[in-house]
């Protein structure tokens, strides 16, 4: 299967260790790695990456120690695979947006992903990461207008996340005839890769995103596979996605 | 004064909308909805007909004579306790259900801590007729439940939240995971002055009869308007309601108290104005409890409305422009307030409102001869169970 794909891990979940070598693995087979960083109200996430979370808090997280393991999959990782932070709001407002930018610049990511800041929340955030020579990932979702898609889809950088359900990660994956249409006005008016997100865990939800988007990402599953299987079982988890 | 908030939903640097992007059409349809709301003359005078029918406003201004007396100031306190269900909820899920059905939205969900809101917004889908589920955080549907039962009665689900502290940031949270996925259909009834605009500025507005109505009964009373006007702040919905008829009044002080808990230990209290930091929570950049690394603090208090790591972003707002003053009270002293004024004036508080009465009492010399206006929002009824505990021990 073809397509611009990427998978969503929970940084440094369940461990530095497995983390780092579930991204290795990852990124053999996608293109691109969400790196998930731990909140303590995390809004848009249903409960399978919402306790992977709760688990790396409970553990005394720090961003230090997630760049540290991003910095060691970026030295291993092909040329051309890219790596995004995704963040809540608050820890990168925290730190401070451009200090954060530089975090994640230092630590070889390529970009950041917010999502619980809008298009119309973004140019702080985008402007702090451009100036670094970040890329700063736009959502479009179902619920916005045409004319929304097309001025976001002709900004995007990177890749274009596409929401492709109402609710929260790891829901059900269905897409209405309104959404179809979104999707593909979305891809003619972006120069940049399409993604779907939200609701794909099997081959037939990731196939179904590639001929319609271009691409997909996976998380809540590859979360759980993590977390159940162990390498191993993330492993065949993507394996089976590609089959 | 400026109007605010501004175009964008902020109160100078606070507020917006932080929401998943799968929300902000909705935040806008809400907003024009809002604002055909403010013109339609027959919704408000349904929404005037209901305050006063129903929920029994006017509330009366009361002149607390013994404690006053005991205690060396004039006290006045404004009777929300006395609306129907028992607190200042209900101004705003009245409000809020006519918006919602004026577009056509036939389910409401609403989060609640000590359970005030969650009553109120179940009457006001009994009333109306429509679907009403609650999120409650776990901790809370356990020490308030009385109000469970209410909700319950009142033909609402009740949903225990059991992630992250099990209280009202996490039914927050969990309210808004419903929205996303529910939103062509619901509306959320968001219970404070909290959240992405354009709420602060409709459950604000919708309060703001407290501060309407308290000034005229206070000037009608005294012949003027108070020295000080005390209430106590959670999310801060019935402080920005009593404050709204005051701000930038020279000769009136607004004091707002928020719950300083058992100690000023992190996690200990809730003052996210007096110990907190600007940041970015549940859809405003406001004053949050959190830790180093911008994870959102636990906190505590006696009183589960209070019991929130946030804060409406006009608060925040006010707190740095100095328009008004945040102070603390204790677990200790609200309980104290409590008892004081159900023992000498026969008037049970909710240990929210006890917090505001707490701050009087302890700055008693301070205030010394002041007239004082301490808004009551809610009764004590519900708190039955944690007083008698604390009475123990």
């Amino acid at each position: 299967m073809s397509g611009y794909n990427g998978v969503y891990l929970m940084g440094n979940y369940p461990d530095a260790d497995h983390f780092t070598a579930a991204a290795r693995l990852g990124l053999e087979r996608f293109d691109f790695l969400e790196v998930g960083v731990p909140f303590s109200d995390p809004v848009a996430d249903g409960p399978a990456i919402a306790r992977a979370g709760e688990e790396v808090l409970g553990l005394g997280f720090r961003l230090e120690d997630l760049a540290a393991s991003v910095g060691e999959i970026r030295r291993k990782a092909p040329a051309g695979k890219k790596i995004y932070f995704m963040s809540y709001a608050n820890p990168v407002h925290n730190r401070g947006l451009a200090r954060f930018a530089d975090v994640a610049r230092r630590s070889g990511a390529d970009g950041l992903i917010v999502p619980d800041v809008p298009f119309v929340e973004s140019a702080p955030f985008r402007d702090a990461f451009t100036r670094k020579g970040l890329e700063y990932i736009d959502f479009v979702t179902p619920e916005n207008t045409p004319e929304q898609i097309d001025a976001t889809a002709r900004s995007a950088r990177g890749f274009l996340y596409f929401v492709s359900i109402r609710g929260v990660t790891g829901s059900g994956f269905t897409l209405d005839d309104a959404t179809r249409a979104k999707i593909r006005r979305a891809r003619r008016a972006s120069s940049v890769p399409v993604v779907l997100g939200f609701g794909i865990r099997s081959a037939a939800d990731a196939r179904a995103a590639v001929e319609l988007a271009g691409g997909f990402i996976v998380g809540t599953g590859a979360v759980a596979a993590l977390r159940d299987g162990g390498l191993e079982g993330f492993g065949g988890y993507i394996d089976s996605l590609f089959g | 004064m400026k109007s605010m908030p501004d175009k964008r939903g902020y109160y100078g640097e606070y507020g917006g909308r932080f929401v998943p992007e799968s929300l902000i059409n909705a935040l806008c349809e809400l907003e024009d909805a809002y604002r055909r709301f403010l013109k339609d003359t027959t919704i408000r005078r349904e929404h005037a007909r209901l305050l006063r029918d129903y929920a029994g406003r006017p509330t009366p201004v009361y002149h607390a004579r013994r404690l006053s007396e005991k205690i060396g100031l004039e006290l006045f306190l404004k009777r929300e306790d006395l609306v129907h269900t028992g607190s200042h909820k209900l101004n705003n899920t009245l409000g809020q259900i006519l918006l919602a059905r004026s577009m056509g939205k036939r389910r409401v969900i609403a989060e609640t801590g000590a359970g005030q809101h969650g009553v109120a917004t179940a009457t006001a889908a009994a009333l109306t007729g429509m679907e009403c589920r609650v999120y409650m955080g776990a901790e809370d549907v356990a020490r308030q439940a009385p109000n469970v039962h209410r909700i319950k009665l009142l033909g609402a689900e009740v949903v225990p939240v059991e992630t992250g502290q099990r209280t009202l940031k996490d039914a927050v949270s969990e309210a808004m995971r419903d929205w996303v996925a529910s939103v062509r259909t619901t509306h959320y009834l968001i219970g404070s002055v909290i959240g992405p605009a354009p709420f602060p500025r409709i459950v604000r507005d919708f309060q703001s009869v407290i501060g309407r109505e308290a000034r005229s009964q206070m000037r009608r009373i005294t012949g003027r308007d108070p020295d000080v006007v005390v209430a106590c702040v959670g999310g801060g919905s019935n402080a920005a309601g009593v404050f709204s008829a005051y701000l930038g009044e020279k000769r009136t002080a607004l004091v707002g108290v928020e719950a300083g808990g058992r100690s000023h230990a992190p996690g200990d209290h809730s003052a996210s104005l007096g110990r907190g930091r600007p940041g970015i929570f549940q859809g405003s950049r406001t004053y949050l409890l959190q830790s180093d690394e911008g994870q959102v603090l636990p906190v505590h208090s006696i009183s589960a409305g209070l019991d929130y790591s946030g804060v409406g972003p006009e608060h925040s707002y006010f707190r740095d422009s100095g328009l008004v003053r945040y102070a603390e009270c204790s677990d200790a002293d609200a309980l104290h307030a409590c008892l004081e004024l159900t023992r000498t004036e026969g008037i049970i508080p909710a240990l929210e409102s006890s917090h505001a009465l707490g701050y009087v009492m302890k700055n008693r010399r301070a205030l010394r001869g002041a007239t004082v206006l301490v808004n009551l929002s809610g009764r004590g009824d519900k708190d039955m169970g944690i007083i008698e505990e604390a009475l123990k021990a």
